[in-house]
């Protein structure tokens, strides 16, 4: 089934805040919201899950640190032993800066590779954004219609409560 | 900041408009805390007859971590007056109160200095035969000592004073005018602390060992004194909720609460680890004496076990966002940073009186049985003495509304 969209356009973030949470009371499909910013509370009334990039950055700092950690380990005492200052070719206070260096990049680049491979982002992507407007001074609150005979006109009357500005109906896509 | 609107107490949500000088410690707290106090100071009189140097040694630990308490709260509010912070405005009265302990913390130095011939072997010694020393001896002598403690502990009461009344003026006032004095009165305190801690730490614990000599040391106590300062303010967040106060404090509050812990916890242990490794590899005689003490016998123990209790715990536990959020985990921590940062002032003060391993005996307690109650009351004294939420800020609002 081809899906059919509404598009709510606000000007307050007050308003979205309040119509994500009464599009959720009344068990609508809240699809999407579209901000200028990052809005404050957004993520809690949308009911979304915490990020799991966290665990990727962990996992890739990690794995940089146990990396170098062997790799140090295996050029300083088996490959190539260097005297350095009478010190033992093991030495570990001298492999842990490099270590930590590693730690911190393999985390920091784990982590924006994840987030542009999950939201599908590459250089050159058109944005699907519902309206160029969305970057600069309105909030768009998109919701799903799951059902053929699921009305748009609910939603509206349900918007208007919350003093929108524009209510489109979209099908198959919301950009 | 003129474009900040001024807050009314109207403003305010219900029950968080004036509510004086209520907070107390329950009078059986007060008092099991004085009596802690009085057993304290009559084991440290023992203490001084029967055990002189450990105890001396004991007392300088107690008035370091005392004193610390107090500088962490106003560095604290200092820097959110010059970072222009307005999140931790509704609780800024709690690290305020740490400050107002600040006057315990320096009675406890002046006490422990009192024992300058006892701990410093650089006030008695035959300087002709010590070059270095005597070297060092137009910084290390006992006149220069002395009027350096006082004018540190001077600077430190003064600006603390003249802060807190400013934001405590602010109150009646509910203007601008004293948060813009208190920026410049922070923006003065925060250069001066940085030179008078630095010294301070180079006279009071450094000049312990006068050979020995660790460019980044003042770096290295302010990290330890202002994690434990962190862990403090948040112990006492959760005995102020506990005891229904505070009822601005949010779950934000903490989250950055914790993230500053999380934050110079790992900064402690960078700073831990730069002194270390840059003395292990010069491998210079007169810098790693320090550390060879540090690594006789037990001392390697607890020099092993000062960056897991103070670093590597702290990190792996607070590094996940749940746990930033999460008092009963926060508290748990915090107690551990406490400890930790006495094992750190520990391994930092004590191999000079205890050369062949570590002791902890009723001498290395007895002045912390002194000292930390007093801090405490001090703190809820301050506390109980004003309103708990600064109603006057202009920054309150935003504070209110945190949101991390």
């Amino acid at each position: 089934m081809t899906h059919r969209f509404v598009l709510g356009t606000f000007r307050s973030e007050d308003d979205v805040l309040g119509v994500v949470k009464a599009v959720r009371a009344r068990k609508l499909s809240l699809h999407d919201v579209y901000t200028p910013y990052a809005v404050h509370g957004l993520d809690e009334a949308m009911g979304l899950r915490p990020s799991r990039l966290t665990w990727v950055c962990f996992l890739a700092g990690a794995v940089g640190f146990g990396l170098t950690m062997l790799f140090q380990y295996y050029t300083s005492a088996f490959d190539w032993p260097l005297n350095v200052g009478g010190k033992p070719y093991n030495s570990l206070p001298a492999f842990i800066p490099i270590a930590f260096e590693a730690t911190v990049l393999f985390a920091g680049m784990a982590v924006v590779i994840a987030l542009f491979i999950r939201c599908g982002l590459y250089p050159g992507k058109k944005a699907k954004i519902p309206g160029p407007r969305v970057t600069n001074d309105r909030f768009v609150v998109v919701v799903r219609l799951d059902s053929a005979d699921a009305s748009a006109e609910d939603v509206q009357m349900l918007m208007e409560g919350f003093g929108v500005e524009a209510v489109d109906e979209r099908v198959g896509g919301v950009a | 900041m003129e474009t900040q609107a001024v807050t009314r107490t109207a403003d305010l949500p219900d029950g968080l408009a004036p509510q004086g000088p209520s907070v107390e410690l329950p009078p059986r707290v007060t008092r099991a805390l004085q009596g802690v106090s009085i057993v304290g100071a009559v084991l440290v009189v023992v203490g001084l007859l029967v055990s002189t140097d450990r105890t001396w040694a004991a007392m300088l630990l107690a008035s370091q971590y005392a004193l610390g308490i107090g500088l962490a709260g106003i560095v604290f509010v200092a820097l959110g007056y010059v970072t222009g912070a307005g999140w931790a405005v509704a609780i800024r009265r709690v690290p305020e109160a740490m400050a107002g302990s600040l006057p315990v913390g320096a009675l406890a130095v002046v006490v422990a200095l009192v024992g300058l011939p006892w701990l410093y072997h650089w006030t008695h010694v035959d300087l002709s035969a010590d070059p270095i020393l005597e070297a060092k001896s137009w910084w290390l002598n006992t006149g220069g000592f002395v009027v350096r403690a006082v004018l540190y502990l001077a600077v430190w009461l003064g600006l603390t004073r003249a802060i807190r009344r400013n934001s405590e003026r602010q109150d009646a006032t509910h203007g601008v005018e004293e948060t813009r004095r208190n920026v410049l009165l922070s923006a003065v305190f925060l250069i001066a602390f940085g030179f008078t801690f630095s010294a301070a730490s180079f006279d009071w614990i450094m000049s312990l060992e006068p050979h020995w000599y660790s460019t980044v040391f003042g770096i290295y106590t302010f990290s330890g004194m202002f994690t434990c300062g962190l862990a403090v303010f948040i112990l006492l967040l959760a005995a102020l909720k506990r005891m229904g106060k505070l009822a601005v404090l949010r779950e934000s509050h903490l989250h950055d609460l914790g993230r500053l812990l999380f934050g110079f916890a790992t900064f402690w242990g960078y700073i831990w680890f730069c002194q270390y490794m840059l003395i292990w590899y010069g491998a210079i005689p007169e810098e790693t004496a320090y550390y060879l003490l540090r690594e006789q016998g037990a001392w390697h123990v607890l020099s092993v076990m000062n960056p897991i209790v103070n670093w590597l715990i702290p990190f792996l536990i607070l590094l996940p966002r749940p746990a930033k959020r999460n008092l009963g985990l926060l508290v748990k921590v915090c107690v551990l940073i406490l400890l930790g940062h006495w094992l750190d002032l520990f391994v930092m003060i004590n191999p000079t009186v205890m050369a062949d391993g570590p002791v902890l005996g009723l001498w290395e307690i007895a002045p912390l049985m002194v000292a930390l109650p007093w801090v405490v009351l001090a703190t809820f004294k301050a506390l109980g003495g004003r309103n708990l939420v600064p109603e006057g800020d202009p920054y309150l609002v935003e504070s209110l509304h945190h949101h991390t």
